[in-house]
């Protein structure tokens, strides 16, 4: 391989990239953007839930149909326009061809328009704010007939119902799906082809396993939800009857289509967060990652396990309660691989040599807060409990403790891990451990108490509580404003890590090459990594967790050190 | 302060029951899980301990931990499984004694009830439709309560806390579910399916009363209503 120098312009070197590490940047700085836009969202609603009737600072005064969309597209963004790219296109991108000790994907230019095709999706999203009828507000998971009802409803006028919230809302979802899948492809061909010479698959870092293994899953998953998102596009401009049931169809099918796919994705976000934590933990323990062949098995069957619970959303919708016994138990199953996974990486730490240091901070705080959302999980994975929990604040709390650690804390500790190699420039640690501990509370503060309101049968996508009697008395409303005051807190505390985040770029000190003395390739390379990686390309000799070897002054031996 | 609302429903209790042993399983988890992940980060800090062992996990004696929280978590799942699925067979099938049929209708943004008429059977002329805002089912204690839960529109969901009872309605089909309430009162039905703009009013009761003030109830109404005409308003 050579590095293959050409004169780039502005638009091809910044723009239209087909630089994975550009590409990578691209994808994290849009997803940033739209964590803002989520969050804003997300702070009005809040704000509504805990002072209800009041103007809301920096919005004004929010209706009932604004309220429903709100909650619609914050859950829409949060899981496909901040999860997905950042999880598994911006770390995938930037950290795939440096961490097998390759130049760049297999397919720049593909990888290059699926961003640009993500971005236009973004823009789908946003516009369809601004069409008559606004944005589509029926929650992120678009049950029909409610969402079909745009053909029905604009009587039937094509370009109307084309331009309606719900009809924009699919297409933008679509288009997003259509970039990840050439994302995946990606990922996946150069994985199996471009890894340096020595790199055997047992000596690939776990991180790249999982995002293969996510993005594997997906691209298995997401043709049933591809096309029950065609079949309600053309129920809502073509008038078309798949879900409905006046006509043969069935609104079940969507729920069917919608998590065959919905729940894989899940592990699909988590699978990412997992490799940035199994990179982390043998680095910071200065020990090699506990089990790393048994890990990988873990996360394959955990894959396998992930396409056989979806119905876990479906145990009150009218399926079949036998069928809802089959779920139950896969659901609770599945606990288990995990489970083995988080104690692999617990253990890890025992018998190490332990620096915590800011990424370490968050990798520790993931699992810790990952704890109460999988094991919440365990009430709800109940087909019986959760007749009483389903649709209510419990199942809310529950997926924020498992979601939020997994993009956010996730994101965190990747992000000040590799922050020295993207940048060349060191952040602030005081300012990270602010940013951490800030977070880490106000976290919990917004969510744990939500628990409570959800068993107390306090159910969802609700504007205005006054009417139920079981959620209107205290301490109820109590929690709630603790919830909003705490979400605010936590907002505000990201523009300390956008603080840091910028500042540090303007910095002059530079970071020294691989200031976490890991072993893995990426860290071979300069900080930041230039066009095409490595001069020489690397040869790898060993696994990517040799830390601590007995008979080695150093206490790590990096992938390209032979042996002796 | 209790975590649940007041049960009033035959099968309620079996399932905070259910909540308490898998709130056990998930603590001991819980503590054992942040001890293993918290203990060492003081154990083995950096300052104390200078040189980490170089332990891979390949070897039994290392990875057996692992496979004894494994067995435990496995076998507590069992036994979460294994106590769940009575309490899942009751609620999710119609008891064979049904007392009273009634048919419950969601709509945008009212629940619609159905009473049997005279003949104590659904489906026939003598029905009667009560759709009115904020309306209470009326029903006895201490008697199954077999109903028709449907959807004139979108879907929808029935609620009802205080049984520990919760059903999506779906347009196109009818699902049977019952309820037996043990104490008179008057009991939040809400709608937990996100249905539309007023979703949030989709608020009525189901009023749990004695016998006598049951059948003065369905007298004076099926008196009104002779013969069954709806008065949907």
């Amino acid at each position: 391989m050579e590095n293959i120098h050409h004169k780039q312009s502005f638009w091809s070197k910044y723009i239209f990239s087909t630089d994975h590490k550009t590409i990578g940047t691209q994808y994290m700085i849009m997803g940033m953007i739209m964590a803002g836009v989520g969050g804003y969202l997300a702070y009005v609603f809040r704000y509504n839930l805990a002072f209800p009737g009041k103007s809301i600072p920096f919005y004004g005064m929010l209706g009932p149909q604004a309220y429903n969309a709100f909650v619609t597209i914050h859950g829409m963004i949060m899981v496909f326009w901040v999860g997905m790219p950042v999880l598994l296109s911006a770390f995938g991108n930037y950290l795939i061809p440096l961490m097998i000790g390759s130049d760049d994907m297999a397919f720049p230019t593909v990888n290059m328009l699926s961003f640009w095709i993500f971005a236009v999706s973004a823009l789908v999203l946003l516009a369809s704010f601004f069409v008559p009828g606004g944005a589509f507000g029926g929650g992120w998971t678009m049950y029909p007939p409610f969402s079909a009802q745009g053909y029905v409803n604009l009587n039937p006028n094509f370009f109307q119902a084309l331009f309606s919230g719900t009809s924009l809302l699919i297409l933008a979802v679509a288009l997003e799906l259509v970039a990840m899948l050439m994302g995946g492809i990606n990922f996946l061909v150069t994985t199996i082809n471009k890894r340096a010479k020595g790199m055997t698959a047992w000596r690939i870092p776990i991180i790249i396993w999982f995002i293969n293994i996510a993005a594997v899953i997906f691209m298995f998953s997401v043709g049933p939800l591809v096309a029950g998102a065609f079949m309600l596009l053309f129920d809502n401009i073509l008038g078309t009857g798949f879900y409905d049931p006046h006509r043969g169809g069935d609104p079940m099918l969507w729920e069917h289509l919608f998590w065959f796919f919905g729940h894989p994705e899940v592990y699909v976000l988590l699978l990412p967060s997992l490799g940035v934590l199994a990179e982390i933990l043998p680095v910071f323990s200065r020990k090699p990652l506990f089990a790393y062949k048994t890990i990988i098995y873990l996360a394959l069957a955990s894959a396998f396990l992930s396409v056989l619970v979806w119905a876990h959303h479906q145990f009150v919708a009218g399926i079949d309660p036998r069928m809802a016994t089959f779920f139950s138990i896969g659901t609770i199953l599945i606990s288990i691989p995990f489970a083995g996974i988080f104690l692999a990486f617990m253990a890890t730490l025992w018998g190490g040599s332990i620096r915590m240091k800011v990424p370490m901070l968050w990798a520790i705080g993931f699992i810790g807060l990952f704890l109460v959302g999988g094991l919440t999980g365990l009430f709800l994975g109940s087909n019986t409990f959760d007749i009483y929990a389903h649709d209510t604040y419990f199942v809310v709390a529950h997926f924020h403790y498992t979601l939020f650690p997994d993009i956010f804390f996730g994101f965190f500790a990747a992000f000040y891990y590799w922050f020295p190699k993207f940048s060349g420039k060191e952040l602030n640690a005081s300012l990270g451990k602010l940013h951490f501990w800030l977070t880490f509370i106000f976290f919990n503060g917004v969510f744990f108490l939500l628990f409570f309101n959800g068993l107390a049968g306090q159910h969802r996508r609700i504007n205005d509580y006054s009417s139920f009697s079981l959620i209107s008395k205290e301490p109820y409303q109590t929690f709630e404003q603790i919830a909003t005051v705490c979400a605010i807190g936590l907002m505000l505390t990201q523009f300390i890590f956008l603080y840091n985040f910028i500042s540090s770029l303007r910095k002059t000190k530079k970071a020294v090459k691989n200031p976490w003395e890991a072993t893995t390739l990426e860290w071979v390379a300069d900080s930041p990594p230039p066009h095409g990686n490595f001069n020489p390309y690397p040869e790898v000799y060993r696994g990517a967790y040799d830390y601590s070897l007995p008979d080695v002054e150093d206490d790590f031996t990096p992938q390209n050190i032979p042996k002796v | 302060m209790t975590i649940f609302p007041e049960n009033v429903s035959t099968y309620g209790q079996d399932i905070d029951n259910l909540f308490w042993l898998i709130l056990v399983f998930a603590s001991i988890a819980f503590v054992i899980s942040l001890f293993v992940l918290l203990y060492p980060l003081i154990k083995y800090s950096s300052k104390k301990v200078k040189r980490a062992e170089y332990i891979t996990g390949e070897k039994r004696k290392h990875f057996k931990w692992i496979t004894i929280a494994l067995l435990l978590l496995l076998g507590s799942d069992f036994v979460i499984l294994y106590v769940e699925h009575d309490t899942w067979g009751t609620i999710e099938s119609v008891p064979a004694k049904a007392d009273v049929h009634v048919g419950i209708i969601a709509r945008q943004w009212n629940w619609i009830f159905v009473y049997p008429g005279p003949d104590g059977v659904l489906g026939t002329s003598d029905d009667v439709y009560v759709d009115e805002m904020n309306s209470s089912l009326h029903v006895p204690v201490n008697e199954n309560i077999v109903f028709e839960l449907r959807s004139q529109d979108v879907i929808h969901s029935f609620f009802l806390a205080n049984a520990r009872l919760k059903q999506d309605a779906l347009p196109g089909r009818t699902v049977m579910r019952w309820f037996n309430i043990t104490k008179p009162g008057k009991y939040d039905i809400s709608c937990t399916q996100i249905c539309g703009i007023l979703h949030s009013k989709m608020r009525n009761y189901v009023l749990a009363e004695t016998l006598e003030q049951y059948k003065q109830f369905t007298d004076s109404l099926y008196n009104a209503n002779k013969p069954a005409v709806s008065i949907n308003k």
